[in-house]
């Protein structure tokens, strides 16, 4: 029986070893999703390609490694429920570009920023955070990926940068739409927003 | 021994029953978690008071307005005009100038070491960093920049609460308690009023010397501002948002 309890240990040892080296095998896949989307936005081979161009393929780069709806569902919260199968469909899609539109755009004219991963730490029942700095245009910014083990995997949640969370607030700004609008408000919106080239095309009082 | 026999094989059934139970518990219950996760609450985003919605989003068009037709345009110029080490100088140098608000609002939360910090560093800079204009300290590992700290944040730090969301004329986010810090932060900085070591400082140098701050400011605000309204479905209620997180981080650490 001793011996058996010390192959019982060994075993829950293993498992629990496999479990950890799981968790840091994350960290260097996101690692490497983010050097893959950077490659796209700043390396000479894809220089010719325009903003829609590289918006797609910065987005094949992502989801290759990441389901993008888990960020989304998760910052539309219960508004989820407010929308039809339709509206929910579109609205994904829509957010997804909106979201890699800002990425793309936010980071072209700029130098390639350096981006080093820090700490990977465990927040609780199948999730983890993992810390990363980005030093760009001379300042540094700290990151933190936040996943989550869901049925497809280890995915993204959030992104918390400079203390803001993303999905946080997009969270917010999706109750204050619904306060007063509908999931069809949302999509005319979205694709309002998509159509602007300049962000500061409806400025007006 | 026979017993012995009998007890390994159902301890290892046991064993490995015990984990597929587990396992498929887990994936059972994943099922049902993946769901109930995409519903869950924020802390983060645990409301934010605006009972002046309409007239803050009045101001906010404002604002908006004078930064894309006003602002922006200058600080293009001003990007464009001025090389990036002085852009950069004259940054610091400003940022140098708001080190009593600094010390005062890391005293008054008994930080410190952070009081210490900026103190070494305003010495460094002020003297080897010509005025201010070069930051030298950074190249001591002990005085390496730390986040800024403000009467607001003194004011969190007390327990006290934040009030209603506000949005201040050119100034854009903010709060009552920060609205309050403001003033705090004006009342201990020695260049301005009401409490100007300056004596008989003409309004032009004043408005000049503000207004030189402003736009020095301006160039990250602006990048900042942009970013965020560039991928928002409600600027608005973006910088709602994020403006109050920031903050409440800034208070909590």
């Amino acid at each position: 029986m001793k011996f058996l309890s010390y192959k019982a240990y060994l075993v829950l040892g293993l498992l629990l070893v496999v479990s950890v080296s799981a968790q840091e095998l994350q960290k260097e896949k996101l690692q490497g999703m983010i050097d893959a989307t950077l490659d796209v936005i700043y390396s000479q081979t894809h220089a010719s390609l325009s903003a829609n161009e590289k918006q797609a393929q910065v987005r094949e780069k992502i989801e290759s490694s990441y389901d993008l709806d888990v960020m989304i569902r998760y910052a539309i919260g219960k508004n989820w429920r407010r929308m039809n199968e339709q509206e929910q469909l579109e609205v994904l899609e829509l957010v997804k570009q909106l979201v890699l539109k800002a990425y793309v755009t936010g980071l072209e004219g700029k130098d390639r920023p350096s981006v080093t991963f820090g700490e990977l730490t465990e927040i609780g029942k199948a999730r983890i955070e993992i810390e990363s700095t980005m030093v760009l245009d001379m300042k540094t910014y700290y990151i933190l990926y936040r996943l989550r083990q869901m049925d497809s995997g280890w995915q993204i949640y959030d992104i918390v940068a400079e203390n803001v969370s993303m999905s946080s607030n997009y969270r917010g700004q999706i109750d204050d739409h619904f306060r007063k609008g509908s999931g069809a408000d949302l999509i005319a919106r979205l694709k309002d927003l998509l159509a602007k080239d300049e962000i500061n095309e409806d400025t007006k009082i | 021994m026979k017993t012995q026999k009998f007890k390994r094989p159902l301890a290892w059934a046991c064993l490995i029953g015990l984990l597929s139970v587990t396992n498929l518990t887990a994936q059972d219950g994943k099922l049902t978690e993946d769901e109930a996760f995409f519903y869950e609450e924020f802390d983060e985003s645990a409301g934010v008071y605006d009972p002046f919605e309409s007239v803050n989003r009045f101001i906010f068009k404002y604002n908006d307005y004078v930064f894309s037709n006003t602002l922006q345009p200058l600080v293009d110029t001003y990007t464009a005009i001025t090389p990036d080490t002085v852009e950069e100088g004259a940054s610091n140098f400003f940022n140098n100038l708001r080190y009593p608000v600094r010390l005062a609002s890391n005293l008054l939360q008994g930080r410190f070491k952070g009081a210490w910090i900026e103190t070494g560093r305003f010495a460094i800079n002020s003297t080897v960093g010509i005025v201010g204009i070069l930051t030298p300290a950074d190249d001591y590992e002990s005085l390496a920049p730390i986040e800024s700290e403000d009467v607001g944040q003194v004011f969190g730090a007390w327990g006290i609460g934040e009030g209603p969301y506000l949005v201040l004329p050119f100034f854009g986010p903010s709060n009552l308690r920060d609205l309050a810090g403001l003033f705090g932060d004006r009342a201990i900085n020695p260049i301005k009023e009401p409490f100007s070591m300056i004596d008989d400082w003409e309004w032009e140098w004043q408005f000049a010397t503000f207004s030189a701050d402003y736009i020095s400011r301006s160039p990250q605000i602006i990048e900042r501002y942009k970013q965020l309204k560039g991928s928002s479905i409600d600027p608005y209620s973006s910088l709602k948002n994020g403006y109050t997180q920031y903050r409440r981080g800034a208070v909590s650490e």
